[in-house]
């Protein structure tokens, strides 16, 4: 078990980029807020935690996920709640259409693509936070990058992104 | 196409992206509590569970303890009733 300050101090570290990971997926900051505030509450609660950084920080995001997972169950039938949500302002022209692009993506895509690429963690982790059978992250993974594909595709973005 | 017809430099494509994504700046900023205040909060929920197991075995007792109450009542009533007969008419006449 870490110590309380230990906790405090990894909290300071790690608070941002799960909150970014959830907000990614989500689009809705008051959901990210929430998320990451229970996520590292019962991170604080638990008895037993990984000792090592990076193990603690892998509980999180899967604690985050799990917490992401049951909102889209309670949500199902409320889809179209996420394109409305999709940022439109700040930042420049080129990553705002990023960012819609990415908004457009089904949650679970966008949770699948991100833990991959940006948090580049293995297609066991993903299997665990996001609470899906492991021989189907491989399948799901490539069904969300075909969809990003075709979507980068249809508003004539694919080209400007091969180099 | 399907998800099998991913080329390379489809995954490129999609490698790119998403590096861009992970650049790209947030447009509403997090509204995180203080350190100090997620603590104090999770220290509030430890003992709030804690109060709640030792406040178990009494909340399972109670309906117990109530039912029988109510038939320790019953059966003082039940007692009690032929002597409240008699004791009525000597009252009365």
């Amino acid at each position: 078990m870490l110590t309380e300050r230990a906790l405090g101090e990894f909290y300071q570290r790690h608070a941002r980029s799960v909150w970014t990971y959830v907000y990614r997926v989500t689009n809705d900051a008051f959901d990210a807020d929430d998320i990451v505030q229970e996520a590292f509450l019962r991170l604080f609660q638990a008895d037993v935690a990984p000792a090592d950084e990076e193990g603690l920080r892998k509980y999180v995001f899967r604690i985050a996920g799990n917490l992401i997972a049951d909102r889209w169950r309670r949500r199902k039938r409320d889809e179209r709640r996420d394109p409305e949500a999709v940022p439109t302002e700040g930042g420049e022209q080129r990553d705002l259409d990023v960012v819609r692009t990415f908004a457009e993506l089904k949650p679970r895509d966008r949770a699948l693509l991100w833990l991959a690429y940006v948090e580049g963690e293995t297609h066991e982790d993903i299997a665990t936070s996001l609470r899906v059978g492991r021989g189907s992250v491989k399948v799901l993974l490539s069904r969300a990058r075909a969809r990003l594909r075709d979507l980068l595709t249809a508003r004539g973005m694919f080209q400007g992104l091969k180099k | 196409m399907t998800a099998d017809d991913l080329t390379p430099a489809d995954e490129q494509v999609v490698s790119t992206f998403m590096q861009r994504l992970r650049a790209a700046p947030l447009d509403v900023s997090p509204r995180m509590p203080a350190t100090d205040v997620l603590m104090l909060k999770a220290q509030l929920i430890r003992r709030w569970d804690a109060q709640q197991k030792v406040r178990l075995p009494i909340d399972v007792m109670e309906p117990f303890e109530m039912a029988a109450t109510l038939a320790a009542a019953a059966l003082l009533l039940f007692w009690s009733i032929p002597s409240a007969f008699d004791w009525i008419p000597r009252v009365m006449f």
